[in-house]
């Protein structure tokens, strides 16, 4: 591994393509608005990528596994509006869990699909998108929801709450991605979902369970979608039934971002991180600027284009490819 | 070919005038947008329900098009295959439904659109829109703004989603009235909130960062008001900020009862829906009806909102 980093060769900063990208377009920003880098801004962004951040941690773990994972936005839907209403029925001590379960199911049928009966995983998410979304609608009979009493709860908590100084949500991003990180570098786990996203077949013949392993990937990333509920829920103390609509987009831009390969194998957590900053700080940097919105959409497009060009120039050692 | 075309029309309009008089009641299709997809559009399809079942001579077949235009095209075949009286139909695409809404015009069936009007090209083939005058409640906002603000202060707008006609004519419309009436006021910048309340909560949250002094807050609906609402409220700043909404929401309503929201406009899915099968039968009874019908969707404040019932949405 080591060895064939070194032959890829290039100066060495190039190898980090995306943190690259991500400094210069830092540096940019901050030249053409003096709010940009502040603590407050720095704080404030931070806080709102968490939501689209912890679900990245689960669907770049399902990618490395080789596969996608697009039913991620309808999940939030699911779960947000499942906890937000149990809520004021159960109470939040039991609401949590519950939808916890809930969500853990329906990443279950998506491993079980996937994993044990082969199935394309984009079919098959792709499919739960919509399923989901109609589940969502007939709990809810379309009906927002809302918790009543938003000053006296401690659910407030997760997304409106600080643990030592630090917002809960930056907390809970943090803590999650530290830990899918050690998982993921330094675990059997981890090198099994590599090593069943790189090469199935040879996995396979390395007496690793396959489908286990692909399975356990869609129940994390039902987890990290329940997870990133809780604090969307609690910030915004309610719920509509889209509400998660087109986060499936935004989290896999910030995978690709942060340089996981869509064809499995190879990614990391840490980059995943630094893609979702990326996203939420070109988004804030814009508004920042006073740009029109729609400046949003090409210059993430433009920024995606840029940071893949210099991760796929660093692995190959040049910037052109040597095949015209 | 014209002459068939006449005897055609007359012979579906002679069948529907049998059905009606030896049965005395009209039947009514409805193809809807999305139900179940908001509060608002359920609330609907429940309120013309109720009011259908009311009205002993009315008879209605009730279909939904799940947001698929393709689904809602073939709906207005269906519905015109079955000779109804009347369709009522609420576009999920004001453009592609036009070929769908001539073929009920040449079959003789008229058509009512609802909530969201139908492209320019179609309303040659409308018996009448009814709905809410989206324009018009961007104009009562900008009012209300310049009243809460005494004609002085700068403001941020949150609009809707980028391209839906709603969130386009709110915005015209509160442009357009707060220029006029009220130059006093300056708009910092307009940025959107896709409808949805997280979304306006991060983008209030920016402007927050932004601007160190903004003294009211327009939202294209009171969702993403209240959105905007919580991200001031977080950053301590919502004290003497003015929020003013639209489509009056409960968590509107509540907050105005809070005293922390000024005002909105209230429009109700239950009149949207009366006033879409009234129109209806004004047609089908050979009344003159105008092919624009508005419902009122009057001003709400603090100081009024106990005239109206608390939204159930």
């Amino acid at each position: 591994m080591l060895l064939t980093r070194l032959k890829a060769g290039g100066p060495a900063i190039a190898r980090q393509g995306i943190l690259v990208a991500f400094l210069l377009f830092m540096v940019a920003f901050s030249l053409m608005s003096d709010r940009f880098l502040s603590a407050d801004n720095f704080m404030s962004v931070f806080r709102q990528s968490a939501i689209i951040g912890v679900m990245a941690l689960g669907v770049t773990i399902v990618v490395i596994g080789g596969n996608l994972d697009l039913s991620v936005g309808s999940m939030l839907s699911f779960a947000t509006v499942l906890v937000v209403d149990l809520h004021d029925k159960i109470g939040p001590e039991l609401a949590i869990p519950v939808m916890i379960l809930a969500t853990l199911c329906l990443g279950a049928i998506n491993g079980a699909l996937i994993g044990f009966l082969r199935l394309n995983s984009l079919i098959v998410t792709l499919g739960m998108l919509s399923a989901i979304q109609g589940l969502v609608l007939i709990y809810s009979g379309g009906q927002n929801v809302d918790i009543v009493d938003q000053q006296g709860t401690w659910f407030s908590i997760f997304g409106r709450g600080a643990i030592m100084g630090i917002a809960t949500p930056i907390v809970m991003f943090l803590g999650l991605a530290l830990l899918f990180h050690v998982i993921m570098s330094s675990m059997p786990f981890g090198r099994k979902v590599y090593a069943v996203g790189g090469n199935p077949t040879a996995s396979v013949f390395s007496g690793i369970s396959r489908s286990r392993v692909v399975f356990t990937t869609y129940l994390i990333s039902a987890l990290c979608v329940s997870m990133a509920a809780i604090i969307l829920g609690s910030r915004v103390m309610g719920s509509q039934n889209n509400v998660g609509q087109g986060y499936e987009l935004q989290v896999l831009a910030a995978v690709i971002l942060g340089g996981t390969s869509l064809m499995g194998g190879s990614g990391s957590i840490s980059r995943t991180v630094l893609g979702v900053l990326m996203l939420a700080f070109i988004q804030n940097g814009l508004i920042l600027m006073g740009q029109p919105y729609y400046m949003q959409w090409l210059v993430t497009w433009a920024i995606i284009i840029i940071a893949v060009w210099l991760d796929v120039a660093a692995k190959r050692g040049r910037l052109l490819s040597p095949i015209a | 070919m014209k002459r068939t075309k006449t005897l055609l029309l007359a012979s579906c309009g002679a069948i529907a005038l049998g059905a009606a008089a030896s049965a005395d009641t009209v039947r009514i299709g409805i193809t809807q947008n999305n139900v179940g997809i908001d509060s608002y559009q359920t609330t609907y399809e429940q309120a013309f329900i109720a009011a259908a079942e009311a009205n002993p001579n009315v008879e209605v077949i009730v279909l939904d098009a799940g947001g698929d235009v393709a689904r809602q095209i073939s709906q207005m075949q269906d519905l015109i295959q079955q000779q109804v009286d009347a369709i009522i139909v609420w576009p999920t695409d004001g453009q592609a439904l036009v070929p769908a809404v001539r073929n009920a015009y040449n079959a003789g069936i008229p058509v009512v659109v609802t909530n969201s009007n139908i492209a320019e090209a179609g309303l040659d083939f409308i018996a009448a829109f009814s709905g809410p005058n989206n324009i018009q409640q961007g104009i009562y906002s900008a009012e209300m703004m310049c009243d809460a603000l005494d004609g002085e202060g700068q403001i941020v707008q949150i609009t809707g989603m980028p391209g839906y006609t709603t969130a386009i004519e709110r915005q015209q419309g509160f442009d357009d009235r707060l220029a006029e009436l009220c130059p006093g006021v300056t708009q910092l910048d307009i940025q959107p909130g896709d409808w949805n309340r997280e979304r306006a909560q991060r983008t209030m949250e920016t402007f927050l960062t932004r601007f160190d002094d903004i003294d009211g807050v327009y939202a294209g609906d009171d969702n993403m008001g209240v959105g905007a609402l919580n991200a001031a409220i977080a950053a301590g700043r919502a004290e003497g900020m003015v929020f003013i909404g639209a489509t009056n929401f409960a968590v509107g309503y509540d907050a105005m009862e809070r005293g922390e929201y000024w005002g909105s406009v209230y429009q109700s899915p239950v009149d949207d829906a009366r006033a879409a099968l009234q129109t209806a039968l004004d047609v089908l009874a050979g009344e003159d009806v105008p092919l624009l019908n508005y419902f009122d969707t009057p001003k709400i404040t603090q100081d009024n909102m106990h005239e109206f019932d608390r939204p159930v949405f």
